[in-house]
């Protein structure tokens, strides 16, 4: 058996299509018969048989085939070439059934999509979508289909007689900074943590049970088995107000959080759902709003006003008299000029030295002071 | 149907509907057909309007240029891109002057088509993209052949006004099957129109919603392909989101599309396979800096050929000319 090829003449082509076929299945040809017409992009091609003997073809007229491929066989005698013909016929069949098993494969999703799909029995076919269903896709299905209530025997820590039981909302990290604070305090009490990442529901952050997503905050109010919540979550501003907004409106009161380091100045008015860190000073006269947390070593000077939904990083510094609006976003070590006005919604970027007041909506970022690291000098 | 076709049939559909439309270049008479055999089979059909000129581009610009003055719409087949570079004056000094020049009492709408690119092994003088070099010339406009959209939906837009033209076909482009934006072919990847201003749309193409993507990605000839498969296996392999935009028209640039997909995405990365520098992408660059100042959130990345000539040997000619990977790497840390 030899193969009968389509000549690379044409470079500007990486394929052809039969046109024609010249000799019929199973004639004889000899090596310069002309045996079938291909097309490229450029022109109409005739291929030679290039050897004597019975042809069979491998490829049908208006099929793409690679330039070089091979598009039928030469064979010296009938027996070999119809036992060639099977399995042709037989890979054919085989080639065709793995290619509808592949149409059927469902929608279109990325592979991490597919695993998490996999993983959480999510049926992709169910998901509407336009376009590529994606993990983030997949995570809202598995909350949407989410039993709302799924342990009902995670219950609270239990409290004594007279001691504030505090729900505390995220169960990341910023949740053992609360219980942190809230540790050393006979009178306070943390007794339930609620999240949204299901993973965490029946586990305990210091001792104290995740018992649930936001879901169950009205109803472990209503039930009597909590007395105030807390947002411990610090670095998404978006989440702080939205839990501070979901517990107004279920009417949940919120508490403080004071580290028993901080230092609170004379005159100072403080709002609800403060979360203040180790070693943080409000100065004398200062006021501030609701939902905010207060990294350790912050320090905000005499009559600075500061907004609600603020987070900060370690050793943010205001001088005096500064006013900082709501939902601002402080990274660490950031030094503030008196008198200067921070507006709502300004971020600003760790190690900054704030000379002028920055309005609205603002980022600013840092365009000097990098480091730089200098390696040792080798003697 | 592939695009040599397509435009194939474009210009035949042109010829037919349009009496004031010449075909002129070097041997694209039949049986030749023209190097890349788009005008195969009208000089047959249309001998007095498809004609083989002898080889000198200066001439054949030269006389579309009057027979553009005299009422024509001459199309002129510049066989390779490389060869432009001695069009330029005509294009620079005549044909793009004559509206402006005298109050556009005359007009002069000649369309220059011409293939370029490599990826092909025609070395260093048959590879080029020297469209670089036509970008800002007032008045000018210069058309970029995409798989995206329909050629006969460019010219007819092309014929319906009066400016000057030059038409770069990617080579690589025309053995490609044309993609049916709207169609089943390609159920993948999501594509839009975004009509702009200039007169011709640009695509936009992507693996999910606009609000989903993370960088913008403005390309044209055949980076448009390359750069809208990495976007799709960046989505499959990796969920990186990226946006590509395909404009029909690079210049003068229709600014609108883009900006309403940087505005979104905040990351832009261009590609083009002209030379570094100097170029398209640095005036894209420059441009969405100026008019994103401050929301961006890294630098525009322009990714395009080594300042280098383009070897004939194939492996060498990868080294030189954005590959799929080069492309690929690019999105990936614009998209972060």
């Amino acid at each position: 058996m030899r193969p009968v090829i389509v000549p690379t003449a044409d470079v500007n082509s990486e394929t052809c299509t039969i046109v024609r076929w010249l000799s019929a299945d199973g004639a004889l040809v000899r090596p310069d018969d002309l045996v079938v017409e291909v097309e490229t992009s450029k022109a109409v091609l005739d291929v030679p048989a290039g050897g004597e003997g019975l042809l069979l073809r491998a490829a049908r007229e208006g099929e793409e085939v690679p330039m070089g491929g091979t598009v039928a066989y030469l064979f010296p005698d009938r027996v070999s070439l119809e036992e060639f013909r099977e399995r042709l016929e037989h890979e054919r069949q085989q080639a065709l059934e793995m290619a509808a098993k592949g149409a059927t494969r469902g929608p279109r999703a990325s592979r991490k999509a597919r695993e998490l799909a996999t993983r959480h029995g999510v049926d992709l076919a169910a998901l509407a979508k336009t376009g590529l269903i994606t993990t983030q896709d997949v995570e809202a299905a598995i909350r949407r289909t989410a039993p709302v209530d799924p342990a009902p025997a995670l219950s609270p820590l239990p409290a004594g007689q007279g001691v504030e039981r505090i729900l505390v909302l995220g169960g990341g990290l910023g949740a053992t900074q609360v219980l942190d604070i809230l540790g050393g305090n006979p009178a306070r009490r943390a007794v339930a943590i609620l999240d949204d990442n299901r993973e965490l529901w029946g586990r305990d952050v210091g001792g104290v049970p995740v018992v649930g997503g936001r879901e169950r905050i009205a109803g472990l109010y209503r039930d009597g088995e909590i007395d105030a919540g807390i947002v411990s979550i610090s670095t998404s501003i978006r989440v702080r107000k939205m839990f501070r907004e979901l517990c107004r409106d279920l009417g949940v009161p919120m508490t403080n959080a004071i580290d028993r380091t901080a230092k609170i100045g004379a005159d100072v008015r403080l709002g609800m759902g403060n979360v203040i860190c180790a070693f943080c000073h409000l100065g004398v006269g200062a006021v501030v709003g609701d939902n905010n947390f207060l990294s350790a070593y912050n320090s905000f000077d005499h009559h600075c006003v500061l907004g609600s939904d603020i987070s900060t990083g370690p050793s943010c510094v205001a001088s005096g008299c500064v006013e900082i609006g709501s939902r601002v976003r402080m990274g660490t070590g950031i030094f503030i000029e008196p008198y200067l006005k921070i507006g709502d919604d300004v971020q600003i970027a760790s190690g900054a030295v704030i000379l002028q007041s920055v309005p609205a909506g603002h980022t600013l970022k840092l365009r000097i002071g990098h480091t730089v690291l200098v390696p040792p000098k080798s003697s | 149907m592939i695009f040599s076709r397509a435009l194939g049939n474009t210009l035949r559909a042109l010829l037919e509907r349009d009496p004031r439309v010449i075909l002129l270049g070097e041997d694209i008479a039949d049986p030749y057909g023209g190097a890349f055999k788009v005008t195969r089979g009208l000089s047959t059909d249309f001998p007095d309007r498809v004609r083989t000129t002898p080889v000198s581009e200066a001439a054949i610009t030269g006389i579309a240029a009057g027979l553009a003055l005299e009422g024509f719409r001459p199309i002129v087949e510049v066989m390779f891109c490389d060869f432009t570079t001695l069009c330029f004056d005509q294009v620079l000094n005549h044909i793009a002057k004559y509206g402006a020049m005298y109050d556009h009492q005359v007009e002069c709408p000649v369309i220059l088509r011409t293939p370029a690119g490599g990826g092909r092994g025609y070395g260093p003088t048959h590879s080029q993209s020297l469209e670089k070099h036509f970008l800002g010339i007032p008045h000018l406009r210069v058309v970029a052949a995409s798989l995206y959209l329909d050629p006969l939906t460019v010219f007819s837009q092309l014929l319906s006004q009066s400016e000057p033209v030059l038409y770069v076909e990617h080579k690589l482009l025309y053995p490609l099957s044309m993609v049916d934006a709207g169609g089943d072919d390609s159920p993948e990847l999501l594509f839009g129109l975004d009509s702009g201003e200039c007169g011709l749309p640009t695509v936009t193409i992507s693996a999910v919603p606009r609000r989903e993507c993370t960088v913008t990605v403005f390309a044209y000839g055949y980076g448009a392909v390359q750069a809208a498969n990495a976007a799709w296996d960046l989505a499959i392999e990796e969920e990186i989101f990226a946006e590509i935009l395909v404009p029909a028209q690079i210049a003068p640039v229709d600014w609108g599309p883009l900006e309403r997909s940087v505005a979104v995405t905040r990351s832009l990365v261009t590609v083009e396979e002209g030379t570094a520098g100097w170029g398209w992408g640095s005036e894209v660059a420059a441009q969405v800096s100026r008019r994103f100042f401050g929301s961006l959130r890294r630098p525009v990345e322009s990714v395009a050929s080594a300042r280098d000539v383009i070897p004939a040997a194939r492996h060498l000619e990868q080294q030189r000319i954005p590959g799929a990977e080069a492309i690929a790497q690019a999105i990936r840390e614009a998209a972060r």
